[in-house]
């Protein structure tokens, strides 16, 4: 009988430590699968939004910051500039503000909403179209300005295709004098940017102008550059740099590194200390208890001793008996772990300003990897104590005390 | 206070021979477990010497005497210590499966072995299911399974009735009739009487032989 065999059996022998040891491991697991799906979660997601939008390059003019934008002067000839360099293969215009939106005929309040202009028509993935058509290449002269509405904002207020809605942009703080515009609603998508409690409408860069009024017809929030596949977006946003001095210019990865820095390094921090923490418990049970078995089976490990059974039998029939443990209650961690992250992400996803789609808890293999690594670590830790107590016990003594007591 | 040393054993020459049925006995403090224990490798003597099958114990290896009580000699304890998760045939098994015995030879020793103390019938029970006298005679195919020439008993009956004792003693009768040392340690004057040899023991030393 080899020592997994006998710690499968001592195991089962003890069924109330057992199962004591695998819930708590279980639910330990669990946090600490949690806790390493949050770590890298944010930054896997909001890479997978960076690159569905389908643009490699950003360009934001260097004042303000990459969340409060400073508008681009001159962004036509910028984008017709960028648009001439070898290493890109496509720019976009792109201006967001804030708009209230109402329904014409209708006695209800207007719903705030975010105005983003475009001069394409379809920012690759910022929206789909599941209804309707794309914004249309060129409007007809005198015709209202062509909307995009959110999916969300279509159910709210019951919007189809072909209806109007009028569109007053509001300036912070201030009241609006900014005239209300009729436009036309051609199609209805969803959002990548989105978040839960907002409501987004995208128009083109002309309609965006139209609901503005005349003023700052040639400026844009950001510019959206598509690198070519052969020169690639270090390259591209390295040609971009150099053709003006005030704006910033980030590639996809260094996006992310900035977010990984900033915003997402307090996730990261909370998870490092709340994975610690969980190990740390996962080990101090694991421990407890394995030291608890080897106290109640002193005799039995002297007699063993005795029996001719070496040092490294009982060391290896602790540690199979550790790994068993920690390894049945790890597995059982995963599902628990997987439906709790589902749970915890759908209420951080409903925080405001936070992106719909954008996801806190990302599963990927190497996230097991670790989490196995890591808990298997922990499982030998927990394990050491109890083997040196085993290992080192005075086998004459031991069987003496025994009879005694 | 800090404990003062202890002299357990002193003085005390022994010699035993293949085949030998030794009994040893003497108050409770006198020596007698910590001389078995010596006998069967588990200690080393911190003065004079200790051989076994010519081999200096003090200059063995923790590995090599573990080695040598896997192998060559069986242990018989009081509180018979079979393992409480594990059938009575496993618990036979555990020494050999330890020792390398290919399995086809582990069964049929297994066998052999729980006919030889007449528990055939109870190879798949517990020790929680035995009572004190099976039990102890498990402990005994257990101490046998790798054919030790030398076994070793620290007070075999002591847990058992007056009966029962006399059942293990038997058995003692059988495996010594089979070739193998025996030295048991026992206050039983019944099982005391069965031996070749019979040592006293007071205060650390063989008092009477």
């Amino acid at each position: 009988m080899n020592a997994w065999a006998l710690a499968r059996r001592t195991v089962a022998h003890n069924p109330a430590r057992a199962v004591l040891a695998v819930t708590g491991v279980g639910v330990i697991g669990a946090l600490l699968f949690n806790m390493l799906l949050l770590s890298r979660g944010l930054l896997v997601s909001f890479r997978d939004l960076l690159d569905t939008a389908g643009y490699d390059v950003r360009v934001l003019a260097a004042q303000g910051s990459m969340v409060h934008r400073e508008p681009i002067a001159g962004a036509t000839a910028l984008a017709n500039a960028i648009g001439q360099l070898p290493a890109v293969e496509r720019v976009a215009l792109v201006r967001t503000d804030s708009a209230v939106a109402t329904v014409p005929g209708r006695q209800t309040r207007g719903v705030t909403v975010t105005l983003v202009g475009s001069t394409e028509n379809a920012i690759g993935g910022v929206w789909d179209i599941v209804k309707g058509s794309s914004l249309p290449l060129v409007s007809p002269a005198g015709s209202p300005p062509p909307l995009i509405v959110s999916t969300g904002m279509a159910s709210q207020l019951q919007l189809e295709p072909g209806a109007s809605l009028q569109i007053r942009v509001t300036l912070p703080g201030v009241a609006s004098a900014l005239p209300a515009i009729d436009c036309r609603i051609v199609g209805i998508g969803h959002f990548t940017f989105e978040s839960s409690d907002e409501y987004t409408v995208a128009t083109t860069m002309e309609g965006f102008a139209a609901v503005h009024g005349a003023e700052d017809r040639d400026s844009a929030d950001l510019v959206l550059v598509a690198s070519r596949s052969d020169a690639g977006p270090s390259a591209a946003a390295a040609a971009i740099a150099l053709l003006r001095t005030d704006l910033r210019v980030y590639s996809n990865d260094q996006v992310l590194e900035q977010f990984n820095q900033n915003a997402f390094s307090y996730f990261r921090q909370i998870s490092a200390i709340l994975s610690s923490m969980t190990l740390a418990f996962a080990f101090l049970l694991v421990a407890t208890l394995l030291t608890m078995s080897v106290n109640q089976r002193l005799g039995e490990v002297a007699a063993l001793r005795a029996l001719g059974f070496p040092r490294r039998r009982i060391a290896a029939n602790l540690l199979c008996e550790s790994a068993l443990l920690v390894g049945t209650g790890g597995i059982a961690a995963l599902p628990l772990g997987g439906v709790l992250a589902v749970a915890l992400d759908r209420i951080l996803r409903g925080m405001p300003g936070v992106p719909a789609r954008l996801h806190f808890f990302v599963f990927e293999p190497r996230t097991v990897l670790l989490y196995a690594a890591l808990l298997g670590a922990t499982g030998v830790l927990a394990a050491l104590y109890p083997i040196w107590l085993a290992a080192r016990l005075p086998i004459a003594a031991t069987l003496r005390r025994e009879i005694i007591s | 206070m800090p404990a003062g040393t202890v002299t357990a054993l002193g003085h005390v020459s022994i010699r035993i021979e293949a085949g030998d049925y030794v009994a040893i006995s003497g108050p409770s403090g006198c020596g007698k477990s910590t001389l078995l224990h010596l006998l069967g490798c588990v200690d080393r003597p911190s003065g004079g010497s200790l051989v076994f099958e010519g081999r200096d114990v003090a200059g063995l290896t923790e590995s090599e005497r573990s080695r040598i009580r896997l192998t060559r000699i069986g242990f018989v304890f009081q509180r018979f210590f079979l393992l409480p998760m594990l059938t009575a045939w496993e618990n036979v098994e555990l020494p050999q499966s330890e020792a390398g015995v290919p399995k086809g030879d582990r069964r049929a020793r297994t066998r052999e072995l729980l006919d030889y103390v007449g528990l055939a019938e109870r190879s798949g029970h517990r020790p929680s299911q035995l009572s004190g006298g099976e039990m102890q005679r498990v402990a005994i195919a257990r101490a046998l399974a790798n054919r030790p020439p030398l076994l070793l008993a620290d007070e075999p009956t002591g847990e058992l009735d007056e009966t029962t004792g006399e059942q293990i003693a038997d058995l003692f009768d059988r495996v010594h009739e089979g070739g193998t040392a025996i030295v048991v340690v026992t206050h039983n004057p019944v099982v005391a009487a069965r031996a070749g040899r019979r040592l006293a023991m007071k205060g650390g030393r063989v008092v009477d032989a």
